[in-house]
C-alpha cells in the first residue's frame, strides 16, 4: 500500500485555556472520504485548520504525503496550494465574478496566464454544474451556488485533499441538495477529501471511514455500516438520534405530543 | 467561453473621464467669469461691493488653482501614505503596528496649524529661493500660478502628512470591514499575506472606504486656508489682499465661501457616481 494522503499524529490545539484538540491522530489514504462528525465544540473546524496550518497546532505532526508540514521552515503557502479548503460560509471573493474566483489562485499562486487560468477555471466550474454562470458576482448567486463556486475554486488548484468545513450548514434546506450532489459526484471521481458534515446520507454513500469526535478527541470511527447498525458508545448514540430527530426520520417525531408538556 | 475584454476599455474610458472633467472645469471657470463680469457690467449692479470684488477677479482665480493645487497633491500624497500607514497598523506586525499608531495618534492630536508651523520655521531646509512659476493672461489680466515655491511645497507637506492619518484610519476601516475569512480563503489557496491583501482585501476594502474616505475630501479643500498663514496665496490668502486694497470683507469672504461650496459640492458628487461606478454587481 502507498503511504497515506495524510496522516496526524496526535494532535492538541487550545485556544488559550481551552482545550479543543486532544490527541487526535488519523490516516487518510489515496481517493479515501473521510467524514468527520460530532457535536459543536467538539473541534473538528479546528482539526480541519490545524490541517491546513490556518491554525497551526500546539503539538503533534501532519504529514502530507509523508512531508511533514508541521515543522519549522516549510513553505506553508506551497503546501496549502495542495490542501483544498472549502468554508462553511463559502467565504468567495466578494469582487469577483465566479470565474475569476475560480481562476485566481491559478493565476497569482500558479502563475498561469489569464487564458491558461480561465479555460481551467471554467472546467472546474462545469464540473460543478456552474458553468452557466461564470460571469455572475457572489451576491447575485443563491447559497448553494456560491458554495458550488467554492468548491470549484479549491478543485480548480488539483489539490492532493480537499477540506470540507460544514459545507452545507450555513445552506436553507433546498439548497442543499445541489451541494451534496457535487460532492458525491467528486467522491465518486476518485477526489480525496475531508468531509466534516451532519450529512449521513452523503456520509452513508461515500465515505470510507466516519470519526466521531467529541470534547477534542476520537470517541468512536468505523465504517458508515457500523455507526447506523451498532455504534457503540453512549454519547454517539444520543447524538445519532438527535440528528435523526432533527431530521424528522425519527418516530418520535411522529407521536403525538405529550400533554404534560403543555 | 467568453469572458472578460471589458477591463482594458475601462481604464481607456476612465482616463478620458478625467480629461473630460478637467477640461469642464476649465471651461466652467472662464464661463463664471464672463456671467459674473457680465452681470457686473448692468449698471444697477456696478457699484455693489459683490462686483468691486468680482473686478478682482483674476486673483480668485489665481487664488482658487493654487488652493486646487494644494488640495490636489495633498489628497494624492496622503492618499498613498495613508494607505501604507493603515497596512502597517492593520498588518504589520506589533511593531510597525505601534509605530503606525503613535504616528496616527501624534497627527490626529495635535493642532494643523502646529504641524504646519513646524514644518515651515522648525525644519530649516534651504529652499528659499525656488521658484516655478508661470504668467498666463485671459481676458486681458495677468494671472501668476507658482507651482513650486518653498510655501507651496510646505504646504503640501504639511497637509499631505496630516491627511495621512486621518485617510489611513479610514482605509484600516475599511480592511477591517472585508474580514478575516476572505484573507483565510486567499490564504487556503496557497496566496501569501501580501498577495491576498493585495489581489482580495484592498480591492475590496478601496471601493468599501468611498463614502468615509469622501469625508477627507471634502475636508481637505478647507484645511489649506491654515497655508495662507505661511504667505500661501491660495484662495484664502488672496481673498485676504482684496479685503485689505478694498475693505469690503462681507462680499468677500461670502464668494470665497460660494467657491468652496461649489468645489466641494463637486467632489462629493463624483465620488458618489465613482461609489456608484465601482459597486460590486448584486451587493
Amino acid at each position: 500500500m502507498s503511504e497515506p494522503v495524510i496522516r496526524v499524529v496526535d494532535l492538541w490545539k487550545s485556544y488559550e485555556d481551552l482545550e479543543v484538540l486532544k490527541g487526535v491522530s488519523f490516516e487518510l489514504a489515496e481517493r479515501e472520504v473521510k467524514v468527520i462528525f460530532g457535536p459543536s465544540g467538539s473541534g473538528k473546524s479546528t482539526l480541519l485548520r490545524c490541517i491546513n496550518m490556518l491554525s497551526p497546532p500546539e503539538k503533534g505532526d501532519i504529514f502530507l504525503r509523508g512531508q511533514k508540514i508541521t515543522e519549522q521552515g516549510v513553505n506553508l503557502n506551497k503546501v496549502r496550494t495542495r490542501l483544498g479548503m472549502v468554508f462553511q460560509h463559502f467565504n468567495l471573493f466578494a469582487h469577483l465574478r465566479a470565474i475569476d474566483n475560480v481562476s485566481i489562485g491559478l493565476r497569482r499562486v500558479k502563475g498561469m496566464n489569464k487564458d491558461e487560468a480561465q479555460a481551467k477555471a471554467f472546467e472546474a466550474l462545469n464540473r460543478v454544474r456552474m458553468a452557466q454562470w461564470v460571469d455572475h458576482y457572489p451576491a447575485q448567486l443563491s447559497g448553494g451556488q456560491q458554495q458550488r463556486v467554492g468548491i470549484a475554486r479549491a478543485l480548480a488548484m488539483e489539490p492532493d485533499v480537499i477540506l470540507f468545513d460544514e459545507p452545507t450548514s450555513a445552506l436553507d434546506p433546498e439548497l442543499i441538495g445541489e451541494v451534496l450532489q457535487v460532492m458525491l459526484d467528486l467522491a465518486k471521481t476518485g477526489t480525496t477529501m475531508i468531509v466534516v458534515t451532519h450529512e449521513l446520507g452523503f456520509a452513508k454513500a461515500v465515505a470510507s471511514e466516519m470519526i466521531f469526535l467529541g470534547e477534542g478527541t476520537i470517541i468512536e470511527r468505523g465504517s458508515p455500516q457500523h455507526f447506523f447498525v451498532s455504534p457503540k458508545s453512549e454519547i454517539v448514540k444520543k447524538f445519532l438520534k438527535q440528528l435523526e430527530v432533527l431530521y424528522g426520520t425519527h418516530e418520535e417525531l411522529l407521536k403525538p405530543p405529550d400533554k404534560e408538556n403543555y | 467561453m467568453k469572458v472578460e475584454e471589458k477591463s482594458l476599455e475601462g481604464k481607456k474610458f476612465k482616463s478620458r473621464k478625467v480629461l473630460l472633467g478637467a477640461s469642464i472645469g476649465i471651461i466652467s471657470i472662464i464661463l463664471a467669469i464672463i456671467i459674473s463680469n457680465l452681470i457686473c457690467s448692468l449698471p444697477i449692479f456696478i457699484n455693489s461691493d459683490y462686483c468691486i470684488v468680482i473686478g478682482f477677479w483674476d486673483r480668485i482665480v489665481a487664488g482658487f488653482l493654487t488652493t486646487m493645487w494644494l488640495y490636489g497633491w495633498s489628497l494624492m500624497f496622503g492618499f498613498f501614505l495613508g494607505l501604507f500607514l493603515a497596512l502597517l497598523r492593520q498588518y504589520g506586525g506589533s511593531i510597525f503596528s505601534q509605530g503606525a499608531t503613535i504616528y496616527i495618534e501624534f497627527i490626529r492630536g495635535t493642532p494643523l496649524i502646529a504641524q504646519l508651523f513646524f514644518i515651515f520655521y522648525g525644519l530649516n531646509i534651504p529652499i528659499e529661493n525656488w521658484n516655478i512659476l508661470t504668467e498666463f493672461t485671459i481676458f486681458g489680466k495677468e494671472i501668476t500660478f507658482v507651482f513650486l515655491n518653498h510655501r507651496i511645497l510646505f504646504g503640501i507637506m504639511a497637509l499631505s502628512l496630516n491627511s495621512a492619518a486621518y485617510q489611513a484610519e479610514y482605509f484600516r476601516g475599511a480592511m477591517m470591514s472585508v474580514g478575516t475569512e476572505q484573507l483565510l480563503a486567499a490564504q487556503s489557496l496557497g496566496m501569501s499575506r501580501v498577495t491576498a491583501i493585495r489581489h482580495v482585501i484592498l480591492p475590496q476594502a478601496l471601493r468599501r472606504v468611498i463614502p468615509a474616505w469622501s469625508n477627507e475630501a471634502a475636508y481637505l479643500p478647507k484645511y489649506t486656508v491654515v497655508v495662507s498663514l505661511i504667505g500661501t496665496t491660495e484662495l484664502f490668502g488672496q481673498a485676504k489682499t482684496i479685503v485689505s486694497n478694498t475693505f469690503i470683507s462681507l462680499s468677500t469672504y461670502i464668494i470665497v465661501a460660494i467657491i468652496f461650496l461649489v468645489t466641494i459640492a463637486i467632489v462629493s458628487k463624483g465620488l458618489d457616481l465613482l461609489h456608484k461606478r465601482t459597486g460590486i454587481p448584486g451587493l
